[in-house]
């Protein structure tokens, strides 16, 4: 029997602020975190997006200008998460760092005054570790919009089988770049105004910035939440489309709850991305799962899409609605809007919860689901 | 800890526009040509047939190419085979890309056939429809090839008879570097998957 695996302690920081409780509070009150931006360095036409304000927290350590905006958002949300939690720095403590696509903004832009070489994820890494005195080595894992996740499952796997680890830090977090906001206009997947995940009228994603940590340990500590169970599975089916049938989450959900010993499930946090095809695969693949009636909620209209720390920072808020026993509604969301009928969260009610279901889906036909415990 | 002996049933190396498999050489290019007409070149001269090939970018057509001559060297893939690749430039080639598209003036368009290969996982995607993998993927970026890490952590995926085989992959593919070692990890073979043997194929030379 392998050790259990907790997640003991998490952090956030994103456009509504800092601290997972307070970001817990601000979804209760409805707060969203997205505007309509024109920026030209994003894009020339107004985007809809939930941008962090560099002049609240970027600048708030020693060397700034050495450090790009995203390393600086990493280096804050890991200062915060090592000071509330005395993680120690020594070689015995993994970091898991998720990211789809890290510097990928300096590329062709010599103004931005950092070497070219600085857009490879390791060095990033390198950079974060060194500032902040970590022993061990980054772990980077970019597997597209599951990143958040998938980080979170390989810390699980690293903590229960090998004997080098006693805890873990996993930290995810994308920063919006015009790489990235022009991909997605190409793709004509943005919405034009706030999201709305699984709505009838649903007219494409937001993008987010958002840096999400969270601390695991095999130690269970008070409120600490168990990583019951994780099923990982591709779709083999299209590289930019979801799968019509929701195969490979379909799979990814079965072999997570059958790891979990066959839980009832309190919650589904959804990926919901608000794409007409995104939530259309995941109705089909819940259903097909059988838990259409299992109240479901997607966090995208908060935060928008915030790509490699998606997976990790709506797991930490799935995690405070286990603690608080109160169920975070489903904002934007007012139509039943796909072919397959979802239980989507409309109030947020207080009742006990015990067992949520966390679940990602990306570009590559990847998928997610795992199953988070408390108690 | 106990685990369960896995040993390396084939593997793949594609280095200096050359193609090796299981330590000899299988097929030799122009050493002059460029990465993407090297790879069209070997795409023919291998007889591949798979129309989608052409719309891929250079780091999955290398890749694609690997896993290919992996299959006719040990057979179909297990539907359950699991992925565990990485690489130090992640998918750089199409991030250079997109990048000049977008920063390209009064010229700039962004090309929806360029961005969705800026993810390093698109790899693993075409690997898994073209050999119907329904399993596990991930990737990881590092320094450099990490046998130190890859070894102990593929076991794991095999613990509670998970999966049948595994294939993993260190796939660096630039303009200026070609560095591909694609090999295929099962219960039974010859090489022990180890932190030795692996780094002893990817150090050796093509015969």
């Amino acid at each position: 029997m392998r050790p259990g695996v907790y997640v003991v302690g998490d952090h956030i920081l994103s456009p509504l602020g800092k601290g997972s409780a307070y970001h817990f509070e601000q979804l209760a009150n409805g707060k969203r975190a997205m505007a309509p931006t024109l920026d030209p360095a994003l894009s020339d036409r107004p985007v809809v997006i939930a941008r962090i304000d560099d002049g609240q927290w970027a600048d708030e350590l020693a060397d700034a200008r050495r450090y790009t905006r995203l390393e600086r958002l990493f280096i804050r949300t890991l200062q915060e998460l090592i000071g509330r939690y005395d993680i120690p720095l020594h070689s015995r403590t993994l970091v898991v760092l998720a990211t789809t696509k890290g510097n990928v903004g300096l590329l062709h832009r010599p103004e931005a005054g950092f070497p070219h070489e600085r857009a490879n994820l390791s060095v990033m890494a390198g950079a974060i570790q060194r500032y902040l005195g970590f022993e061990a080595p980054f772990l980077t894992v970019s597997n597209a919009c599951i990143s958040g996740s998938l980080a979170i499952s390989v810390a699980q796997r690293l903590l229960q089988h090998s004997e080098r680890y006693d805890q873990a830090v996993v930290v995810g977090g994308d920063e919006l770049s015009k790489f990235i906001v022009s991909g997605f206009e190409a793709f004509q997947a943005l919405a034009n105004e706030p999201c709305r995940p699984f709505d009838r009228d649903r007219k494409g994603l937001n993008l987010g910035e958002a840096i999400a940590a969270a601390y695991l340990s095999k130690v269970p500590s008070d409120g600490a939440v168990r990583i019951a169970g994780v099923g990982s599975y591709n779709d083999a089916n299209h590289i930019s489309g979801p799968s019509r049938t929701g195969e490979g989450l379909y799979r990814s959900i079965r072999h997570a709850l059958s790891a979990a010993g066959d839980p009832s499930l309190d919650f589904i946090s959804a990926h919901g991305t608000a794409t007409a095809y995104n939530d259309e695969m995941e109705a089909v693949a819940f259903n097909r799962c059988g838990l259409g009636n299992i109240p479901t909620h997607s966090l995208k209209g908060y935060f928008g899409h915030t790509l490699g720390a998606s997976g990790l920072l709506e797991t930490i808020l799935g995690i405070h609605s286990l603690r608080n026993g109160r169920l975070i509604p489903s904002v934007g969301f007012h139509e039943q809007g796909t072919t397959e009928a979802l239980n989507i969260i409309t109030d947020g009610v207080s009742l006990p919860l015990r067992t949520f279901l966390k679940t990602a889906s990306g570009f590559g036909g990847c998928n997610i689901a795992s199953v988070f415990q408390i108690g | 800890m106990k685990t369960q002996r896995l040993y390396i049933q084939s593997h793949c190396t594609i280095r200096n526009r050359s193609i090796g498999v299981n330590g000899r050489t299988y097929w030799q290019g122009d050493p002059d040509a460029s990465l993407s007409d090297f790879l069209k070149a070997a795409y023919r001269g291998l007889a591949i047939d798979y129309p989608k090939f052409h719309k891929m970018d250079g780091l999955c057509k290398a890749v694609f190419i690997a896993a290919e001559l992996l299959a006719r060297e040990s057979g179909p893939y297990a539907t359950d085979t699991t992925l565990v690749f990485s690489n130090y430039s992640s998918s750089h080639l199409a991030d250079e890309r997109h990048a000049r598209d977008i920063h390209a003036g009064d010229e700039a368009v962004a090309s929806p056939a360029t961005f969705v290969y800026t993810l390093p996982n698109i790899v693993l995607g075409e690997l898994s429809i073209r050999h119907r993998l329904h399993s596990e993927n991930v990737f990881f970026i590092f320094d450099s090839f990490l046998p130190e890490f890859l070894v102990p952590y593929t076991e794991t995926l095999f613990e509670g008879s998970r999966v049948a085989g595994a294939l993993g992959g260190w796939t660096e593919v630039t303009e200026g570097r070609c560095d591909v070692l694609l090999y295929r990890i099962g219960t039974s073979g010859r090489i022990p998957h180890t932190i030795a043997g692996l780094k002893k194929l990817y150090n050796e030379d093509n015969e």
